[in-house]
């Protein structure tokens, strides 16, 4: 059984249809990439998987360790494993990090059975996945993602990715906005997560990023549907020659 | 004049007349799960009348269930060099109505008068009712004055991004009201602070 089953995904949003037919497996410890043109879909896909109100599911499914995903709540998709890295990750004035992450993460270990953090166990993880991010540990205090620069952003979606140790983790356009100084820090971060158990999805517009994270596998989107797949070296022929010389 | 006033259980007084120099500094609570009366006016008016005077009014109102309740805050400016400011945060939810009206009055000779007000809402329900009628009324020309008010619903990206982390849809719902009155909140004694916080 593979870790995420997708099967002729058909959804939308306000009654327009956007993806029209998906099919994706990605197995256990394995990195795929989903390159694609703007308005392929790529979004919709990862609001799909995650649970976001707005998007329709009209057709298909999707399992993720023999379980509906699509019938789970978006907190439900998280308990389970599943964390999206947001394109936009979103502004949250009046609730600091640290307070964020405490109710994310308790709220996570409740929901498997296990006993919330002590205090100091959380700060002293905390702390830890800060450095591993390189996040300043001021950071800890402010309000979530409000007055960060587009760099700071992405670099607080990895950290939480640190701390959630999800086992499949989709990564929506981490890429765009970010200088190579912060693309490598986040690729670091992303590379150093990576083991046999856990796998991504890497959504993005550009082949840079995966020249940071080698994907195992690389699919494109295009119009709603996944119309090619193969190794790594399809990132680089779409790089040289661009997406119209995929024809599905 | 620091004061918290419990509506409901405290009185409000309806008319408080501040020298000059004076301070006055009141936080206004309406919590109808505190509250046994289901329709409650607060009506008041702050006449500032010698320089210096300075009225600084927060109010918080939290209504959950069938209640009622309507805020009249005169702010009068009737000497100049004066202050004052209003901060008012209320959530309605259930079948509740909850009524601000705002007044700021700067008298004609009242020069160099500092005057704010905000009012802020939130909708927790599709029959709650939430009305606001912030107003200035001012007659003299050397002044600094300003009004606000926005009414909303808690914003729905916040709240999946929460739960997108694991946070369920009710204690992402509770931090974001959380931050909406923690202003007032930390103006209220730490105990009823966190009474308040429990029970969201």
């Amino acid at each position: 059984m593979e870790m995420l089953e997708i099967k002729n995904l058909h959804a939308g949003i306000e009654g327009k249809e956007i993806l029209k037919g998906v099919d994706l497996s990605v197995g256990k410890g394995t990195v795929h990439a989903i390159m694609g043109p703007n308005g392929a879909g790529k979004s919709t896909l990862s609001g799909v998987l995650t649970g976001r109100p707005d998007y329709k599911v009209t057709g298909g499914s999707a399992f993720y360790n023999g379980k509906d995903l699509l019938s789970m709540s978006p907190e439900e998709r998280s308990w389970a494993g599943l964390f999206l890295s947001f394109q936009y990750p979103i502004e949250i004035p009046g609730v600091s990090i640290t307070n964020f992450m405490k109710s994310a993460v308790n709220a996570r270990r409740k929901a498997l059975g296990l006993p919330e953090l002590k205090p100091a166990e959380f700060l002293r993880l905390l702390r830890e996945k800060m450095a591993f991010v390189q996040m300043k540990s001021e950071f800890a205090k402010r309000d979530v993602n409000v007055g960060f620069s587009g760099g700071e952003k992405k670099r607080n979606e990895i950290f939480q990715m640190a701390m959630l140790e999800p086992s499949l983790a989709i990564l929506d356009e981490t890429d765009s906005g970010l200088d190579v100084d912060a693309l490598k820090i986040v690729a670091d971060g992303v590379n150093a997560l990576r083991n046999s158990e856990r796998s991504f999805i890497i959504i993005t517009h550009y082949q840079k990023l995966l020249e940071y994270i080698r994907p195992d596998v690389v699919h494109v989107l295009k119009e709603g549907r996944i119309v090619m797949t193969g190794g790594p070296e399809l990132a680089d022929k779409i790089w040289k020659e661009g997406f119209e010389s995929i024809n599905g | 004049m620091d004061k918290v006033f419990v509506i409901g259980r405290d009185a409000v007084p309806e008319r408080v007349h501040l020298q000059a120099g004076e301070k006055l500094r009141w936080t206004l609570l309406y919590d109808d799960s505190l509250c046994d009366s289901s329709a409650v006016a607060v009506r008041t008016e702050i006449e500032l009348c010698g320089p210096g005077a300075d009225a600084d009014i927060a109010g918080l109102y939290l209504c959950r269930g069938d209640s009622v309740i309507d805020f009249d805050i005169t702010v009068r400016h009737s000497s100049g060099g004066c202050t004052s400011r209003q901060l008012f945060k209320g959530m309605a939810g259930g079948n509740s109505k909850a009524g601000f009206d705002g007044l700021i009055y700067v008298a004609p000779d009242a020069q160099k008068t500092k005057a704010f007000q905000e009012n802020h809402t939130i909708l927790l329900s599709d029959t709650a009712h939430i009305r606001t009628q912030p107003q200035l009324e001012i007659y003299a020309d050397d002044v600094e004055c300003s009004h606000g008010a926005t009414t909303g619903y808690l914003n729905p990206d916040e709240q999946f991004y929460m739960r997108s982390r694991g946070i369920p849809e009710d204690e992402a719902r509770r931090l974001q009201i959380l931050s909406f009155i923690s202003p007032i909140l930390q103006r209220l004694p730490e105990e009823t602070a966190r009474e308040i916080e429990d029970s969201l």
